[in-house]
C-alpha cells in the first residue's frame, strides 16, 4: 500500500514540476546536449593511459566521443521536441538518453577511479559531462508523456524506405565491427553503453516503431541487405581471427537457438533438453568423420553427414516427442530436461567399459579434420578481394548459409498453414483441436523440424571445434539457448539473433569479469522475466499478450495489420 | 544380504529425496509453480549448517552441536525461499506459464553462482577481505562430521548401517509426523489445504492466501534445509552444485508420488530411492551399477509423467498450460 501513495505522491510532484517548467524542457534538453558535446572537446583524465588516451583537449577520443554522441542525441530530441511532431515522444527519449548519459559519466569516472589511484586523476571533462546528463535527465522528466500517433507516420516513397534501410544496415556493420575492435573492457563496456542509450532513446521516441513499420513494408530488401552486411563483416576483420572465431561460436549458437525458436516460440512447447539434439548432430558428425577416434567405420562425404545428422536428431525428435507431447506445460519441460541429462550421461558413459564403444566416454571423440568441399579446404587461409579470410571465416560463411536456410524454413513455416497451427496450438490447445487442427501431428512435426536443424548445425559444430565432449552439452546449455529465446522475443528471427549476439559476445569480450557471467545471466533471466517478458525485440502477438491493457500498443497492431492487408 | 544392503541404502536415499519432495509438492499443490531453485534451497541449508559450525563451532564435534547447525541451515534456508518468493515469484503470479518457470531457472543459476563466489568472499569481488574465514565454496568443502552421528556403523548381520542413515530416515520419521500435526491439525494447515482445494473461495472465506503461499515456501524450505543437513553427515563433503541433480530427483519423487499430495511426495521419495539403489545392484550387464543409475532415474521420471502423471496416489492434475 505504501509503495503505490509514494509513487502517487511523485507523480503529483512531477505534474506541479512539469506545470511550471514543462515549456523550458526543450531549451533545458539542448543545453544538456551542448555541455555534453563540449565535454567531449576537454580533458577527461590527466593520465593518458586511462581507457585509451582521453587527456588532451579539443582531440576527441573513445569515450569523448560516446559522450558527445549522446549530447548530439540529446541536442536531436531537444530540436525535435520544440517541433512537436505528433508520431514522436522525444521526452521518453530525452529521459532514457539522460538516464544512459549519467551512467555512463558515472561509470567513466568509476572507471578512471579504479584503473588509476582514484578520482584525483579525473579531470574537468567528466564534471562538466555530468552536469550536461542531469540536464537531460530534467528535461526527460519535465516533458510530459505524449501519446503518440500513429496515423500520422510519414509516407515515404518506397526508395527512400529502402535507402533508409541501407544506410541503417551499413552504419550497423560499421558499428559492429568498430565496437569488436574494442579491446579495453572498460571502453567496450562504456560503448556498448552508448549504443544501448541512443538505441533506447531512440526507440521510446518512437522511431522503433516508425522504422519497423518501414522493414514491415519492405521486409525483402531489409532481409537481402542484412545477409549481405553479414556476408561483408569477415571483410571488415583484415584476416584476424579473434573476432571471426567469436562470430563462429555466435552463428552456431544462434543457429541453435532459431531451431528452439520454432519449437518454444511458434509451437509453445518448452524444451529444456535441446542441447542434445546440437550434441546428436555433433556425435553423428564426430563419428561419421575422418578422426582416428571415430567409433564408426563408415566414412561418407560431408553431404551425407549433415542428413545424417539431420535424420538422426529427428529420429531421437521423434522418440522423444512421441510419448513426451502427451504432457503439457511444465511436465514437458521437465521431461525434456530428463530426455538431455539421460543424452549427456549415455554420451559419457557409452566408452566400452559400461556400455557398447561409441563416443569414447568422457574423453569424446578429438582430433576431427576440418571440412573439405570439392578440394576447398576450411582449415586453409583463402585470400578473397585481397582480403585473407582464415578458418574462421570459412566456417562463418557456412554457418551464415545454414542460418540462411534456417530462416527461410522458418519463415516459410511461420507464413504457412502448418505455422499458423502451431501458433494456434501455442495460443489454446483445446480451441485449435475443436478448430480441426490436427495438435499431435504438428507437435511431433514441430519436435522433428527443430532437432533436425539443431543436428545440422551440430554436425558442422563437430567439425568446427575439432572435438566433441559430452560436458559440451550440459543442462545449462540448454539454459542458455532458452534464454537467447527467451530474451531476444520469443517467435521472432530478429529478435533470437540479438539474443544469440548478447549471450555469446558479452561473456567474450567482457574477460575481466568472466567470473560472474552466469551470476549476471542468471540475474538477467530474473529481471527480464519480471520487467521485459516479450523480449527485447517481441512480435506484436506476444507483446499484446503480455500487455493486454495497453491501448496503444493494441491500436499500432491494428495499423500494422491494416497496412499489410492493403 | 545383498537385497537387504540396497534396502538400507535405497530407504536413505529415498528418506533425502523426500524430504526435498516435500517442498515441491506444497509450492506446487498451491501455486502450480515447479519451484525449479528448491534444490538450490536444499544445498544453502548445507552451507547454513555449515557456516554455523564454522561460526561458532569450529573444530568440535560433541552432538550437542548438530541442533543448533540444523537451526541454522533452516534460518539461512527459509530466508532465501522466503525473499525468493516475494521478489521473483509474487511479482509473476497472474503472467503466462513459461515465466515463472524461466524464473526459477534463473534464480537457480544465481543461487548456484552466489555460493560459489560468495561464500568465502562476501563482497564478491574484494577475495582477500573475508571476515569469517570461509573455504572456498568453488570446490568439495569437507562437512564437520558429528560424534555419535557420522563415522561409525553397525553391522547387523553383515549388513552395513551408518549412523548417519538413521540420521536421515529418523529426520523424516519426525518430519513427517510434524508436518501431519501441522496440515491436518493447525489452522494455518488447514488454510493451507483449503488454498490448494480452491484458492478463490478460500480467499472468500478470509484466508490470506499470499501468507500461505509463504508459509507453503517456509515449510518446503525446513525440510530441504534438514535434508542438506543429512546429505553433508552422509556425503561428508558439500558443493554448490549438490542442488541440480538432488532437486531434479525429488522433483521426480514428488510427480511419482503424485504432485501436490505431501503424503504422494514421501512415498514417492522412498519409492524412487528404492529403484535407484536397486537398479545399481540388480541390474544385471553393462548398463547396470552406478554409472547408469541417474539414467534409470530420469527413466522413471519420464515413464511416470508420459503414462501416469496423476502420480502414485493420484492426485488431481491441474492443466494450465
Amino acid at each position: 500500500m505504501s509503495t503505490s501513495t509514494l509513487s502517487e505522491r511523485r507523480d503529483d510532484v512531477l505534474h506541479a514540476l512539469r506545470e511550471k517548467y514543462g515549456p523550458l524542457a526543450p531549451f533545458l534538453a539542448i543545453a544538456g546536449g551542448a555541455v555534453l558535446v563540449v565535454s567531449g572537446l576537454l580533458s577527461w583524465s590527466h593520465i593518458d593511459r586511462v581507457l585509451q588516451n582521453i587527456s588532451v583537449r579539443f582531440w576527441p577520443a573513445g569515450i569523448q566521443i560516446y559522450a558527445m554522441v549522446l549530447g548530439v542525441v540529446a541536442l536531436v530530441l531537444g530540436v525535435l521536441l520544440l517541433r512537436k511532431t505528433p508520431w514522436l515522444d522525444p521526452g521518453r527519449g530525452l529521459r532514457a538518453t539522460g538516464t544512459a548519459a549519467v551512467v555512463f559519466v558515472a561509470m567513466a569516472l568509476l572507471a578512471i577511479g579504479v584503473t588509476t589511484d582514484g578520482l584525483i586523476n579525473a579531470n574537468e571533462g567528466g564534471w562538466v559531462a555530468l552536469v550536461g546528463a542531469v540536464l537531460v535527465v530534467a528535461a526527460g522528466y519535465l516533458t510530459a508523456p505524449v501519446d503518440l500517433d500513429v496515423h500520422a507516420w510519414p509516407r515515404l516513397s518506397s526508395t527512400l524506405e529502402i535507402v533508409i534501410i541501407v544506410v541503417a544496415l551499413a552504419a550497423l556493420l560499421f558499428l559492429t565491427a568498430y565496437t569488436l575492435d574494442m579491446d579495453d573492457s572498460w571502453t567496450f563496456f562504456l560503448l556498448i553503453l552508448t549504443i544501448l542509450g541512443v538505441v533506447v532513446a531512440l526507440l521510446t521516441a518512437g522511431f522503433g516503431e516508425y522504422i519497423g513499420f518501414i522493414g514491415q513494408n519492405n521486409r525483402r530488401p531489409l532481409v537481402l541487405a542484412a545477409f549481405l552486411v553479414a556476408f561483408l563483416f569477415p571483410f571488415t576483420q583484415g584476416g584476424s581471427s579473434a573476432n571471426m572465431s567469436i562470430a563462429v561460436q555466435i552463428l552456431i549458437f544462434a543457429a541453435t537457438a532459431l531451431g528452439l525458436n520454432i519449437v518454444v516460440g511458434l509451437a509453445g512447447l518448452l524444451d529444456l533438453g535441446y542441447i542434445a539434439f546440437l550434441g546428436t548432430g555433433a556425435y553423428v558428425g564426430a563419428m561419421l568423420s575422418n578422426s582416428a577416434f571415430a567409433t564408426v567405420g563408415w566414412k561418407p562425404p560431408f553431404f551425407v553427414v549433415m542428413l545424417c545428422g539431420m535424420v538422426v536428431a529427428s529420429i531421437f525428435g521423434l522418440v522423444i516427442g512421441s510419448p513426451t507431447l502427451r504432457v503439457s506445460g511444465d511436465y514437458l519441460a521437465i521431461v525434456t530436461l530428463g530426455f538431455g541429462e539421460i543424452f549427456r550421461l549415455a554420451m559419457f558413459n557409452l566408452d566400452g567399459n559400461t556400455g557398447p564403444d561409441l563416443t569414447n566416454g568422457p574423453n569424446g571423440i578429438p582430433g576431427i579434420p576440418d571440412l573439405n568441399f570439392f578440394g576447398f579446404d576450411f582449415g586453409e587461409t583463402h585470400t578473397l578481394a585481397g582480403v585473407p579470410l582464415g578458418r574462421f571465416s570459412n566456417y562463418y560463411f557456412l554457418l551464415l548459409l545454414l542460418i540462411g536456410v534456417v530462416i527461410l524454413v522458418f519463415a516459410r513455416l511461420n507464413d504457412s498453414r502448418i505455422g499458423r497451427g502451431w501458433v494456434a496450438i501455442r495460443e489454446d490447445e483445446r480451441a485449435a483441436e475443436a478448430m480441426g487442427v490436427n495438435v499431435f501431428g504438428l507437435k511431433l512435426l514441430a519436435f522433428a523440424v527443430g532437432a533436425s536443424l539443431a543436428g545440422l548445425a551440430g554436425t558442422i559444430k563437430a567439425h568446427q571445434d575439432t572435438s566433441v565432449t559430452p560436458d559440451q552439452y550440459i543442462f545449462l546449455e540448454s539454459a542458455f539457448l532458452l534464454a537467447a529465446v527467451v530474451l531476444g522475443g520469443m517467435g521472432t528471427v530478429a529478435g533470437v539473433l540479438v539474443g544469440a549476439t548478447i549471450l555469446k559476445l558479452l561473456p567474450e569480450k567482457l574477460r575481466e569479469v568472466n567470473e560472474y557471467r552466469l551470476m549476471a545471466f542468471g540475474l538477467l533471466l530474473v529481471l527480464m522475466m519480471r520487467f521485459r517478458p516479450e523480449g527485447l525485440v517481441p512480435s506484436k502477438r506476444r507483446q499484446l499478450e503480455f500487455h493486454e491493457e495497453d491501448e496503444h500498443l493494441v491500436d499500432l497492431a491494428q495499423t500494422e495489420h491494416l497496412e499489410e492487408a492493403k | 544380504m545383498e537385497f537387504a544392503q540396497q534396502l538400507v541404502n535405497g530407504l536413505t536415499l529415498g528418506s533425502l529425496y523426500a524430504l526435498i519432495a516435500v517442498g515441491y509438492t506444497v509450492v506446487y499443490g498451491i501455486i502450480q509453480l515447479i519451484n525449479f531453485a528448491h534444490g538450490e534451497i536444499f544445498m544453502i541449508g548445507a552451507f547454513g549448517a555449515l557456516s554455523t559450525w564454522l561460526l561458532f563451532f569450529d573444530g568440535q564435534t560433541s552432538i550437542w552441536v548438530l541442533p543448533v547447525m540444523i537451526v541454522g541451515a533452516v534460518a539461512c534456508s527459509v530466508l532465501v525461499a522466503v525473499l525468493m518468493e516475494r521478489i521473483a515469484y509474487r511479482p509473476l503470479r497472474k503472467a503466462p506459464r513459461l515465466a515463472p518457470l524461466i524464473t526459477a531457472i534463473g534464480i537457480s543459476v544465481f543461487l548456484q553462482e552466489l555460493v560459489r563466489i560468495g561464500y568465502n568472499d562476501p563482497t564478491l569481488f574484494l577475495s582477500d577481505w573475508n571476515p569469517f574465514g570461509f573455504p572456498s565454496a568453488a570446490q568439495k568443502v569437507p562437512f564437520p562430521q558429528i560424534d555419535h552421528i557420522s563415522n561409525e556403523f553397525w553391522n547387523v548381520g553383515g549388513v552395513i548401517i551408518q549412523r548417519s542413515t538413521v540420521f536421515t530416515i529418523g529426520a523424516l520419521l519426525i518430519c513427517a509426523a510434524g508436518l501431519f500435526y501441522f496440515v491436518s491439525r493447525t489452522k494455518t494447515g488447514r488454510a493451507m489445504q483449503a488454498v490448494s482445494q480452491d484458492p478463490d473461495t478460500a480467499r472468500l472465506m478470509g484466508i490470506n492466501v499470499d501468507r500461505i503461499i509463504v508459509v507453503a515456501f517456509v515449510i518446503g524450505a525446513t525440510l530441504a534445509a534438514i535434508a542438506g543437513v543429512a546429505q553433508g553427515l552422509q556425503v561428508t563433503n558439500i558443493n554448490f552444485k549438490m542442488g541440480f541433480l538432488a532437486g531434479l530427483k525429488a522433483f521426480t519423487a514428488a510427480v511419482l508420488g503424485g504432485i501436490g499430495n505431501v503424503w504422494g511426495a514421501v512415498l514417492g521419495g522412498l519409492t524412487l530411492g528404492l529403484v535407484e539403489a536397486m537398479a545399481v545392484g540388480f541390474i544385471p550387464g553393462t548398463f547396470g551399477g552406478s554409472p547408469w543409475k541417474d539414467v534409470w532415474a530420469f527413466a522413471i521420471l519420464i515413464i511416470v509423467l508420459v503414462f501416469r502423471p496423476q502420480g502414485l496416489l493420484g492426485a488431481k492434475v491441474v492443466d494450465r498450460a
